[in-house]
């Protein structure tokens, strides 16, 4: 069986995707920016000591979770969830679920998702598909990052569920039980917005916000010693490309999808000083792309001495400050509304 | 960035990109990956290179068939530990071959699942010549497929080697 009904799209990232695909199949319309911006979901965070990472990595949103979590408390989503310790009775209750039509959204190792190409899966236990069918042994997969519905075999998608280490998912799945007729966005979108820039200049770790992003174009510069070799380093390095790019951020690290949402919420509030800040955040955005492109090419040629990499960290630190001068801007503006 | 600028054609891999649209407006377009189509070929020339590389220190006895597996998955030995239900100490000693010789059977078949692989390829590597230089895009070129199929024994698998008749 399959929900027929389910309307299936790429979207720019796995969690506000799927969490917009299951807010609009249960009748409410909004859009995927929104529901970045609504869930506070911008953030960057330069990690280098967790004790789980075999290399220091950048994070450009929120916890897996959290963006859900503060839609639920922001808005009237009422939202069901679950965990299981026993991976029988998981797969029971998913069964049950998409028996009564209702779809469910999992939390998984993405490395599984074997109708994804082989050189995008890593293990990263924070990917969030959407279940919508099973038939026979195989469940029927609504995945952001796949352009048609996809099938898994079922001990494939418990091997995904019940994978362990760091974040592992436990089982993890959601549903919606219901949705309000409409969303008071006029008296969150400020509280929304305030909390982001909290996040990004507020009183922070210095891992955390405009600090992480300096901290991460100084840290930068000791990845040498601690890379296997020089195409070790090429890899670590081309990975922020990916990082920036590829793992569903919409685009210059979230940055193009953060502009969306202060477009619309622009739109909305009816406040021109929001869209200049959205074209502000657009700019920013390019400028991470650059990055990007930078740093895929001096990996991809091994030009990776530290003059190099004292460079890209340059091209970060502009960022850092690019996003400093904006947030206390948009500080300003938010104050005014 | 302007959607003039986001549009690369690489069919594989698909994602969502927001931009700036002709007329002005801020949305989303679904695009190829740049580096995919742009570098995909130097990412599996280092996979191919940091594979031979550690099959070769296995040979050798250099390193152990976890020590392999750890890195080819980009693994530490914390969240090895964790995925594999082994302590530690354990994990740590395991990368040791002189220790590595005492492992359990339970402790292997662990490793096997966090690695997902049967647990007799702790043991063995199955190399096809002509296949290691494809990326999975060439799948259907391929001359030669290797199925492993489990069976209801966990510590058995069938490796069946059949002609690609595409």
């Amino acid at each position: 069986m399959i929900i027929e009904s389910f309307n299936h799209k790429m979207a720019a990232h796995c969690e506000s995707g799927t969490l917009t695909a299951l807010i609009k199949h249960k009748g409410l319309e909004i859009k995927e920016p929104m529901i970045f911006g609504l869930g506070s979901g911008m953030y960057f965070g330069y990690l280098s000591r967790t004790p789980n990472l075999s290399f220091p990595m950048f994070i450009l949103r929120t916890k897996p979770g959290k963006l859900r979590k503060k839609i639920a408390k922001r808005t009237d989503i009422k939202f069901i969830t679950q965990k299981f310790k026993d991976q029988e009775k998981a797969e029971q209750e998913l069964d049950r679920l998409i028996g009564e039509d209702i779809p469910v959204a999992c939390q998984v190792d993405f490395y599984y998702m074997d109708y994804i190409p082989q050189w995008e899966r890593v293990h990263a236990n924070i990917h969030f598909i959407t279940i919508i069918g099973k038939e026979g042994d195989e469940y029927i997969v609504s995945d952001s990052y796949y352009p048609k519905l996809a099938r898994i075999h079922k001990d494939k998608l418990r091997k995904a569920r019940f994978a362990g280490g760091y974040l592992a998912p436990k089982g993890f799945m959601y549903y919606i039980e219901s949705v309000p007729e409409s969303i008071d966005y006029k008296q969150l979108i400020p509280v929304a917005i305030k909390n982001t820039i909290n996040n990004m200049i507020g009183v922070q770790p210095p891992f955390i916000g405009v600090r992480g992003i300096r901290t991460f174009a100084k840290k930068l510069q000791g990845w040498p010693k601690l890379t296997r070799d020089v195409d070790h380093l090429s890899h670590e390095v081309m990975k922020i490309n990916v990082f920036l790019e590829d793992q569903g951020t919409g685009g210059g690290g979230f940055r193009f999808l953060y502009a969306t949402f202060l477009r619309q919420a622009s739109e909305i509030l009816n406040n021109k000083e929001l869209d200049e800040m959205s074209k502000k955040m657009m700019e920013i955005g390019d400028g991470w792309r650059n990055i990007s492109y930078f740093a895929a090419k001096i990996g991809k040629n091994r030009d990776l001495e530290s003059d190099r990499l004292q460079e890209l960290g340059q091209l970060i630190n502009e960022r850092a400050e690019a996003e400093d001068k904006f947030y206390n801007e948009l500080k300003t503006v938010v104050n005014n509304i | 960035m302007k959607e003039k600028d986001a549009y690369i054609e690489y069919e594989p891999q698909q994602l969502i990109m927001y931009v700036e649209k002709e007329d002005g407006t801020f949305g989303p377009i679904q695009t190829g990956s740049f580096i995919s189509k742009n570098y995909l070929d130097d990412f599996w020339e280092k996979m191919l290179k940091l594979r031979k590389s550690l099959l070769e220190q296995l040979k050798n006895n250099e390193i152990t068939c976890v020590y392999f597996y750890k890195i080819i998955h980009d693994f530490n030995d914390v969240e090895l530990a964790r995925r594999a239900g082994i302590p530690i100490y354990k994990v740590k000693k395991h990368q040791k071959v002189k220790s590595f010789k005492n492992i359990k059977l339970l402790d292997l078949q662990k490793y096997a699942y966090a690695f997902d692989v049967p647990v007799s390829n702790l043991f063995q590597a199955v190399v096809v010549d002509d296949n290691e230089n494809r990326a999975e895009t060439e799948l259907e070129k391929q001359p030669i497929i290797v199925k492993q199929i489990k069976t209801d024994n966990p510590n058995l698998v069938i490796t069946k080697i059949e002609v690609n008749k595409k």
